[in-house]
């Protein structure tokens, strides 16, 4: 038998066409894939890639504006990071962040959306007027959201006193409590309208007769719930708390827009303390680190993401 | 012949002409009074004139006050600074460490600078020998008192120490309904800092004596003390920055705050109620703790700063600019319509300038300013933030003032030791 020669199971051979591709259809395809692929993981190389790879060689650096170039650290900026209690705080502030605008968000979005789901007249506007958070620009809404916590001027302080609930103005923004209600009611307002279309299509494919038939059989509205509607929401809920926790560790304008990560460190969420490493206390190379660090705490989440979505393809 | 002659007159002429286009150059001037509505008129105006008189067009790229230092640096960085820009002059420091930054002792030699600028103005652009900045406006920081507010207020005297200011803060509350008597910055850090340093030094403290932190002295207790009993007593209010005491001041909910001149303009702009304000707004000499003390003020000023890789002609169109923003034909106008002063000798000089009473009572309100050097710190940002922090921390009743006092003196010296 040629070199080049191949056998079929019974046992005859047979030589390929000269211009057959190397490898076969199945080569074929797959080098036709990477090509589909291959713009796609261009723009990542650049846009994502090349700056984190970037920004993680800049954290083992000192690289201050005193600095003109950047001077060799090795671990030291992390080490320091790890010591330093206001990184160990941020972590914390971003921590309940990310839970209470995460759990809002999905609750809040989950309820809109069975709301929506029930037939009444005016529904497709009120479901169009619903996406108005979510089109808004995320600073745009900070503002209004300033606005109705502003001590002077507040829409929840004129109300308060209004009803006499308050004699003076309270300055919401100034309280370290205040403020964090603030931001997160801000975020949970951007998120809801996203959550809710996630879960308004998860409930459009349910069949409403398994519904029917559970009320005929005597369920209430919570048996309803528990019984049918989570059990078929579950891979939506899988996906859209992983990416509400993503979104919301990577929340930076609103917040910022709000209060600058004040008052005190009270809303100085790892994005926040970012931002201040770089641009108010000039230090690249800690804020590099931070950063770092900040991508380790998306990984997670990004990984179960991921491997949900994996699963789903396979 | 003479079509030939013709062809080579008219195209002599297209040279020159096209030449001339060429001569033509856009100078960036990067500055925030274009990004602001008080100064965006004026500056247009300024950059028309120029193009006027040389023919070079000048490109207003205005930005935020707060985003200036970052845009410079972020600029440096890609290679894109402008050719001019405005800088502050507590803030210079932070950016004089650009390689691009140049100094004007070379472009214009350092004779023809001291002849031009009295050298206190001259001083605030210096920086290790080089004059990195040349002063464009200048002034202090000091006291601004409303005083339609006083009146409202029953106030017929002005306070000259802290127990008597304390006495017309008081009087403002219980007389003028929904006031803020004291428009102290209790958000952003940068602001808290300048009226914290001034509160300090009128207790006697400073943030830094012989070189290491001291903002846990008996007088540094004293000063925040004084502030933190103001909040609670509802004197001043948290959640105000220097913007917001500016609207307050105008709209007559304030009686005291601290700025600079431009105080006049922006009460003109928020009040609504353009010079008729002016009487109302009254430059007064800073509270002291005892009769005889000197009233104290921060040196402030804007300046001009130039970039480059070499210096540059002193009659490039980038120095003709320069040199147009400080002509007294600018220069006067501007700095009157701003409400603060000139500082070139000339404008100093000048009829206008000598006869606005209210810069000449600014100027004898704020003798002997102090620098605030907390900017020029290498760790200024740091030492900003943890200043401003603490200080949060008291006025919010997080901390006692004590507290508050100790843990900023261990965090400054944690932050001055690395």
């Amino acid at each position: 038998m040629s070199s080049d020669a191949t056998s079929l199971p019974d046992g005859t051979e047979f030589r390929p066409s000269p211009h057959a591709r190397r490898g076969g259809l199945k080569a074929g395809d797959a080098r036709f894939g990477v090509m589909l692929l291959l713009p796609a993981l261009l723009a990542f190389g650049l846009i994502v890639l090349s700056p984190f790879i970037q920004a993680l060689a800049m954290s083992f650096y000192k690289y201050t504006i005193s600095t003109p170039e950047p001077v060799f650290v090795g671990l030291k900026n992390y080490g320091k990071l790890l010591s330093d209690p206001t990184v160990r705080a941020s972590f914390v502030t971003t921590a309940i962040y990310v839970f209470f605008t995460t759990s809002f968000s999905i609750t809040l979005g989950l309820a809109w959306a069975i709301i929506l789901n029930e037939p009444f007249k005016g529904r497709t506007a009120i479901r169009g007027l619903s996406l108005i958070p979510w089109i808004m620009p995320a600073t745009v809404s900070a503002f209004i959201y300033g606005w109705i916590f502003n001590s002077r001027y507040g829409l929840l302080n004129a109300i308060g006193k209004e009803l006499g609930l308050i004699e003076y103005p309270v300055a919401w923004l100034a309280d370290p409590t205040g403020a964090m209600v603030a931001v997160v009611m801000t975020k949970v307002w951007l998120s809801i309208p996203l959550f809710m279309s996630f879960f308004l299509a998860g409930l459009q494919s349910m069949d409403r007769e398994q519904i029917e038939a559970a009320r005929v059989d005597g369920a209430g509205n919570w048996h309803v719930l528990k019984d049918h509607i989570f059990p078929h929401l579950r891979p939506v809920f899988l996906v859209v708390v992983v990416l509400g926790m993503i979104g919301n560790l990577q929340q930076f304008d609103s917040i910022y827009a709000m209060t600058g990560g004040g008052p005190v460190r009270a809303t100085s969420v790892l994005s926040v303390e970012v931002y201040r490493r770089a641009f108010e206390q000039w230090d690249i190379g800690m804020a590099a680190t931070v950063g770092v660090l900040w991508v380790a705490t998306i990984l997670p989440p990004a990984y179960f993401y991921l491997r949900q979505l994996m699963k789903g393809a396979e | 012949m003479k079509h030939l002659k013709t062809g080579l007159v008219s195209a002599i002429a297209a040279l020159a002409v096209t030449a001339g286009a060429v001569q033509a150059e856009t100078v960036e001037f990067m500055n925030w009074v274009s990004a602001e509505e008080t100064g965006k008129e004026k500056m247009t105006a300024m950059a028309d004139s120029f193009k006027e008189a040389t023919g070079n067009e000048v490109d207003l790229q205005g930005y935020a006050w707060g985003d200036m230092n970052k845009n410079y640096v972020l600029r440096a960085r890609s290679k894109t600074l402008p050719n001019v820009g405005q800088s502050q002059g507590r803030l210079l420091p932070i950016i004089a460490g650009i390689p691009e930054m140049q100094d004007f002792n070379e472009i214009f030699g350092k004779d023809k600078l001291a002849e031009m600028f009295p050298a206190s103005f001259l001083a605030a652009g210096e920086i290790d020998g080089k004059q990195l900045g040349l002063p464009w406006i200048g002034g202090t920081i000091g006291w601004v008192a409303n005083q339609e507010v006083l009146d409202a207020a029953g106030i017929t005297e002005m306070p000259e120490t802290v127990e008597e200011f304390k006495a017309a803060l008081i009087q403002v509350r219980d007389n003028v309904p929904n006031s803020v008597p004291l428009g102290l910055a209790t958000k952003n850090h940068n602001s808290i800092v300048l009226d914290y340093i001034t509160w300090l030094w009128t207790f006697g403290g400073d943030v830094m004596v012989d070189g290491k932190p001291a903002v846990n002295s008996p007088e540094a207790v004293a000063a925040l003390s004084f502030l933190t009993d103001a909040v609670s007593e509802r004197l001043a209010a948290p959640e105000i920055d220097r913007p917001d005491a500016r609207r307050l001041f105008a709209q007559g909910a304030t009686a005291f705050y601290l700025d600079a001149p431009l105080a006049r303009t922006f009460a003109r702009k928020f009040s609504g109620r353009d010079m008729e304000i002016d009487p109302a707004v009254k430059p007064i000499k800073a509270p002291v703790l005892n009769a005889g003390d000197d009233p104290v003020s921060v040196s402030w000023g804007h300046l001009i700063v130039a970039f480059g890789d070499e210096a540059p002609a002193a009659d490039s169109p980038a120095m003709q600019w320069v040199m147009h923003l400080l002509s007294n034909e600018q220069l006067v106008g501007y700095a009157v319509n701003q409400s603060v002063l000139p500082t070139t000798n000339a404008a100093l000089e000048s009829e206008e300038v000598k006869a606005d009473t209210y810069l000449t009572e600014w100027a004898a309100a704020t003798v002997a300013p102090r620098r605030n050097t907390i900017a020029s710190m290498e760790k200024g940002a740091e030492v900003s933030a943890v200043i401003g922090e603490e200080f949060q921390a008291a006025i919010l009743g997080q901390k006692t003032a004590e507290e508050a006092a100790n843990d900023m003196q261990s965090r400054l010296e944690g932050v001055l030791a690395e």
